[in-house]
């Protein structure tokens, strides 16, 4: 059984708050990261979660939604942002985002084209496919950063280990409309 | 908007707290303190892209601290925002390509983080465009225009053409906020108000914090052309 259109907008509006969280994690995160190698990256990276957001936000719009409808994922997972948010030593940022935060949210999209109609779905599925592609790219100049700057490259930490095992519990994140209020962000 | 940290320029001037920086920085808070070298040479050209490379990176940190400063603001001026970052990321890479091919290396000269400091000071975000995007990036075209005919006739087209190509940028740069200065006054008088008490204030910071001997020793030409396609009174 397929995602209904109503099922379908609450996970666009989900992941556009995610996108736009991320956004802002990056944007607080550039004048508080010393090294410029690393600066450089969030900053071209702001842009790449703003462009998700966007679209998805106008997705969401033909999904009978408000335009840039935004719904706030399960309250875990909020927290778990929220924690990575506040993370202030440079390689435990970089690990914490592209070696966690993008995986799962990788596996979040792939999970989802996985249970709509391709065809039916097929905008969403393209804006889809377009994040994955662009991730990808952002996992690939995360480590090529890592070569760059050997100083940033992380030890496998406990802190990092326990963090991929909860975001991956919190694999379904959406937090569907009646049980969760809509809450606009950006 | 979270509490920030300020500290005390030239004459009593408070800035916000500069953002962080590699320790092989020296970062400097009175332009007194800035290198010098004799106009055209090698050191004075490699000391502009040091400089330059540190702008933009300023450039980015200012728009970033917006996106996180200002939640609220409209959607589509926030993605202009995130755009600028961008922009500002590749600008830097640029120049220190360019700083690199003449030799120079991150931290040979001293840096101030000045724009970022009177900016940031600005808890509002029509203070902030009508600052950093609508005086700083509009007077950068007027800067550019004169570097690319001064690299050009150090015989360095490459440089040259670099800042033909970050001259683009900062066109759009200069004309999102013009256009959202406008359209976040319409049935908001407010927020025009807060954009011209913003550009008298700096004023009276940029007299404060320029030393005298520093002050300009002559008028850059406006670049009316690149003005005029920004939307800007010329």
């Amino acid at each position: 059984m397929y995602l209904n259109v109503k099922q379908r907008g609450d996970y666009v509006a989900t992941f556009r708050w995610i996108e736009v969280r991320l956004m802002e994690m990056l944007a607080a995160w550039v004048p508080t990261t010393p090294e410029l190698e690393v600066k450089l990256v969030f900053g071209a990276h702001i842009w790449e979660a703003a462009q998700h957001a966007d679209a998805l936000g106008r997705r969401a719009n033909e999904l009978r939604l408000p335009l840039h409808d935004s719904l706030e994922p399960a309250r875990a997972y909020v927290e778990l942002l929220a924690e990575v948010g506040a993370v202030t030593d440079t390689a435990t940022r970089i690990a914490a985002l592209y070696d966690s935060i993008l995986p799962g949210m990788d596996a979040r999209y792939r999970h989802y084209v996985d249970q709509v109609d391709v065809l039916l779905d097929g905008p969403t599925v393209r804006i889809v496919e377009r994040i994955l592609n662009d991730t990808a790219r952002m996992a690939r100049e995360s480590q090529e950063l890592r070569e760059e700057v050997p100083a940033v490259k992380s030890t496998e930490s406990k802190w990092l280990e326990a963090l991929r095992e909860r975001d991956t519990r919190l694999r379904d994140v959406v937090g569907h409309r009646g049980m969760t209020p809509a809450v606009p962000v950006g | 908007m979270e509490t920030i940290g300020t500290v005390i320029g030239r004459n009593g001037v408070v800035l916000r707290a500069g953002p962080a920086r590699e320790a092989c920085f020296t970062v400097v808070t009175d332009q007194a303190e800035m290198a010098k070298h004799p106009d055209g040479s090698l050191l004075s050209r490699r000391e502009q892209l040091h400089g330059d490379v540190n702008a933009e990176i300023q450039s980015l940190e200012i728009a970033a601290q917006s996106l996180a400063d200002f939640p609220d603001a409209p959607w589509e001026l926030r993605l202009e925002l995130a755009r600028q970052c961008w922009d500002e990321t590749r600008h830097a890479q640029v120049f220190l390509r360019r700083l690199l091919a003449l030799d120079g290396y991150k931290g040979e000269f001293p840096i101030i983080n000045q724009d970022w400091g009177v900016v940031c000071m600005f808890d509002n975000l029509p203070a902030r465009l009508a600052v950093q995007n609508r005086i700083f990036e509009a007077l950068s075209l007027d800067v550019f225009k004169e570097g690319v005919e001064a690299w050009t006739g150090w015989g360095d087209p490459e440089t040259a053409e670099v800042i033909e190509g970050v001259m683009v940028d900062e066109i759009r740069h200069a004309a999102f906020a013009n256009e959202w200065l406008r359209r976040l006054s319409v049935g908001n008088p407010s927020a025009m108000l807060k954009a011209v008490a913003a550009m008298s204030r700096l004023k009276s910071m940029a007299q404060a914090l320029t030393p005298p001997w520093m002050k300009m020793e002559h008028e850059i030409p406006s670049n009316v052309e690149d003005k005029r396609h920004a939307g800007l009174a010329t």
